[in-house]
């Protein structure tokens, strides 16, 4: 037997910072930790809670949104890094009240069960279509590959990604 | 009633929802006045807290209040469920079981002040050797922890005098749920009203739960759920994160929302225990099975149960005179195991049809006809005939889909190019799994229903199935009929978990439907305007949004006009569905069958396995919607993939943790690992359940290991036992 101590005693000292966010074309300006992600910056201070947070860590693509028309992961994205940056999210994609066509194919083809990585995996498929990676079935699989889906919809995901790159609706612009 | 709105492949009711990014996960809500919790988890696995300072936690900025063993309130712990025993109440002395059992919850006014001051919590530790192998002689056993170990006839001599004997022993990893979703608790008191937003697969239970721990009546407590993120099992315990928080906000006298990390995930919520397995077969020259036995132990938690006969299955899988079964659990310092999809059947009937691959190999006769041989009609249990049982139609339809007779019996004879390649198949079941249920059903005034149970919808479509259900026995168009669930003040209602609700909640959802369009004609019957005045209630049926005359649809009037002339605004029944006994109706009650059959690649230099193709062809008995029944059926064979190449839950021997527990370490299938996946469903509605269902959600994993390593053995001739299969395997 021998006795230890884990973890240190230090106090953090906290700084905050004001970030001006564009996001899905509304300006907005928010005084934030430091610390404070783009994740938790759209879900805890702007309560745009369509974004998910399924690890934190980088690893599972639920956090996807686009920073000027990339995918990125919100997770690991400070959002003091998206200063004077366009961010659009889950709730920016629709048009004129319209579902965008990647949203309706996941429908139309179940491409999701629970649902909660289902934001992310859209965020990530429109941005491969305009990417030109959905040229392929095998091409669409390797570029979905960084957002896990647990309840294991890949296939439908597929199908339904598929379809929207042949019905020719892929390039809406977001 | 017509057939036409049950069965049809409609989109998810809730799909637009989802997609929008619209549907609330328990982590989704938050609350005015909130404050946020973090944990604080054991760096050792067994011993004694000699001291915990929390000083430095509690001065961080923004931190309201740590909680630990010396000040946490005395707890009782929950009441018993039907899956065992509650988790024992958290933080309530010294002993470290785990590692990262709980130790600490700060609270503070943000997150990241939460998580930052939670680092700062020092423990002093006096260690203890951990107990950490399910094979260790000094770890407590629990024997036949659920009395499902079964004896026929005499093994021993069955054994003893085979003609062709398989004796293997065969092992299977921790496996770890790992939802999507980070379970999530928010806890809002309002003096002795509590109100729990919670990820769980079972309101009603957490409500009964939490009323016990906490001691207010069950009526003050209400448990939300409406979209859970995936559970596939964790989600059927009242965890100890969940007392935590709820006792937190009711100390602070502020909302507390806590929500898990990853890591968290992997140690606080449960897995699928490892199991090691022996497995004895034999068999006459003639491929007729003359004995099973299936020996088994899996890891247990040094204070909590779980269900897990992982041999069960193997007492009625086939037609044997001689068979016995046995099941052991080791108590271990490893966190609680729990249900994970196909939870027993998965670990279980990777040996049971691994040995039977075996046996074919042995009797030089093909795997399938091996197991179309051996099929049984009757429960061998009981004797009694299956309430249904399409296993036969399953192997015959899966293998005209799959191709199996191109199959060339010789391992390692199909090639193309580098890629060597196996075709594989299993036979599998999930059992029969039902309890009471209840629901309510409403029709208003401007038409619509309203039908509510406190269930959930773990992403099997339980919104979608039962307003199709509700629809159809309410004669209502889908458009006008919302099914509503995740409330446990709604009528009490079981898990989704056992592949049981659809069966349970669908025969309490047509009870109270059937209530309701009685109670309209019984209405009906004593007006003397109505059309039906002095029709027997009996005679009348439900159609077109209107109760009729059975089989004289114009003799009838509108739900809207009874309500209207009655003056009321609403008429509601509640139903509800209790299993019949097995002997009362003279059959066993059949729980799905199918039949797996894969094709893998295999690398012959590399050893790098793909799955190339798989075809499912499952007896589900009636399936409510097509295409969220396919999808079922498609995501546990992707689970099942995970368990047959990936998934392994690594436990550090020297310290106890979970070395690797991230996303980043612990493989799960990427959508490059999947292919086009068939799904085949055969057979008839099931004759126990009034419904006909049989339960889809384990069905789809269990067989697909086998198959796989089956397969692999077909490609390479190598027989994996252990898994998963992986490069090292097969170099």
């Amino acid at each position: 037997m021998r006795a230890d101590i884990s973890r240190g005693t230090t106090v953090p000292e906290v700084f905050e910072t004001v970030t001006e966010l564009t996001v899905n074309g509304r300006p907005s300006v928010l005084s934030l930790d430091t610390r404070v992600t783009l994740l938790d910056a759209l879900r805890d201070h702007l309560g745009l809670v369509g974004t998910k947070k399924g690890c934190d860590q980088g690893a599972c693509g639920a956090c996807t949104v686009h920073v000027n028309g990339k995918r990125v992961l919100s997770c690991l994205t400070l959002a003091a890094q998206c200063e004077g940056r366009a961010v659009t999210t889950i709730e920016g994609v629709a048009r004129a009240g319209a579902p965008h066509p990647v949203q309706e194919a996941f429908v139309a083809r179940d491409g999701f069960q629970c649902g909660f990585c289902t934001p992310g995996q859209i965020m990530s498929a429109i941005a491969l279509i305009d990417e030109e990676r959905a040229g392929t079935d095998d091409e669409i699989r390797e570029f979905m590959s960084g957002n896990l889906c647990r309840c294991g919809a890949y296939p439908n995901m597929v199908a339904a990604i598929r379809e929207v790159v042949s019905e020719g609706n892929g390039n809406a612009v977001i | 009633m017509s057939g036409t709105v049950v069965g049809a492949g409609i989109n998810r009711v809730d799909g637009p929802r989802k997609v929008a990014g619209a549907a609330p996960y328990p982590s989704d809500f938050n609350v005015h006045h909130q404050v946020h919790a973090a944990l604080v988890g054991s760096t050792v696995a067994a011993g004694r807290v000699v001291r915990i300072d929390t000083a430095a936690a509690e001065a961080a900025p923004g931190v309201i209040r740590v909680l630990t063993h010396l000040n946490m309130p005395r707890l009782e712990r929950g009441p018993m469920t039907a899956l065992g025993a509650s988790p024992p109440p958290p933080m309530q002395d010294d002993l470290i079981r785990h590692y990262g059992q709980h130790l600490a919850l700060v609270v503070a006014e943000s997150p990241e002040q939460a998580a930052a001051a939670a680092r700062l919590v020092a423990v002093e530790y006096e260690r203890t050797e951990p107990l950490l192998d399910v094979l260790d002689p000094k770890a407590p056993q629990v024997i036949d922890p659920w009395g499902t170990d079964s004896d026929r006839g005499d093994t021993e001599a069955a054994l003893a005098s085979a003609e062709v004997k398989v004796t293997q022993t065969y092992t299977t990893p921790d496996n770890t749920n790992s939802p999507l979703g980070l379970f999530a608790t928010l806890a809002i008191w309002d003096r002795d009203r509590l109100t729990v937003h919670d990820t769980t697969q079972w309101p009603s239970m957490v409500k009964e739960t939490l009323a016990a721990v906490f001691e207010v009546p069950e009526s003050s407590v209400r448990v939300l759920v409406p979209y859970v993120g995936g559970a596939f099992g964790a989600g059927l315990r009242a965890w100890q994160h969940v007392i935590l928080t709820v006792a937190a906000a009711r100390l602070i006298g502020r909302p507390v929302k806590l929500v898990l990390t990853r890591p968290q995930m992997f140690s606080c919520v449960g897995h699928r225990p490892d199991t090691v397995q022996q497995v004895s077969l034999a068999a006459n020259r003639s491929g007729e099975l003359t004995a099973i036995d299936h020996r088994t132990v899996s890891s247990l938690a040094m204070e909590d149960d779980d269900y897990e006969a992982v041999s069960a299955g193997s007492a009625f899988a086939y037609r044997c005179r001689n068979v016995v079964t046995r099941d052991v659990q080791a108590r271990l310092n490893r966190p609680a195991p729990c249900s994970m999809r196909a939870p027993a059947e998965g670990q279980g009937n990777f040996a049971l049809e691994s040995a039977m691959d075996e046996l074919a190999y042995a009797l030089a006769m093909d795997p399938l006809q091996l197991r179309l041989r051996n099929d049984t009609d009757v429960d061998p249990r009981s004797g009694l005939p299956w309430s249904s049982k399409a296993l036969r139609e399953c192997y015959q339809v899966g293998a005209e889909r799959f191709g199996w007779s191109s199959r060339d019996p010789e391992p390692g004879s199909m090639r193309d190019g580098d890629w060597l390649i196996g075709y594989g198949m299993a036979g599998c079941s999930y059992p029969w799994y039902s309890v009471p249920c209840s629901a309510r059903a409403t029709v208003s005034r401007d038409g619509s229903a309203l039908v509510l149970s406190a269930v959930t919808d773990i992403g099997t479509g339980t919104y979608t199935v039962m307003t199709q259900v509700s629809a159809e026995h309410l004669g209502l168009p889908l458009g006008l009929v919302r099914f509503d669930l995740g409330d446990s003040d709604m009528p009490a209602a079981p898990q989704a978990g056992g592949s049981g609700l659809t069966g349970s909640l669908g025969n309490a959802v047509v009870d109270a439907c059937g209530r309701l369009v009685r109670r309209f004609a019984e209405l009906a019957a004593e007006d003397g305007e109505s059309p039906l005045h002095g029709v027997p209630p009996e005679a009348v049926t439900a159609g077109g949004g209107r109760v009729h005359v059975k089989g004289e649809s114009s003799r009838g009037e509108s739900y809207i006009d009874i309500l209207s002339r009655n003056g009321l605004p609403e008429l509601s029944a509640d139903g509800s569905s209790t299993p019949a006994s097995p002997e009362d109706l003279g059959m066993a009650p059949s729980g799905a069958f199918g039949a797996k059959f894969v094709e893998v690649r295999v690398d012959r230099d590399l050893g790098l396995v793909r799955i190339a193709r798989v075809v499912s062809a499952i007896d589900g008995g009636r399936i409510l919607n097509e295409k969220t029944g396919r999808s079922q059926i498609i995501g546990a064979t992707i689970g099942g993939i995970g368990q047959a190449l990936f998934e392994d839950t690594v436990t550090d021997p020297g310290t106890g943790r979970i070395a690797n527990g991230t996303f980043g370490d612990y493989l799960i299938p990427v959508n490059a690992d999947i292919p086009d996946l068939d799904v085949v469903f055969v057979g008839e509605p099931d004759r126990f359940s009034p419904i006909g269902t049989k339960g889809i959600g384990e069905i789809g994993l269990v067989g697909i290991a086998a198959a796989v390593a089956n397969a692999v053995r077909h490609a390479t001739g190598r027989r994996v036992r252990s898994l998963p299969i992986t490069i090292d395997d097969l170099l």
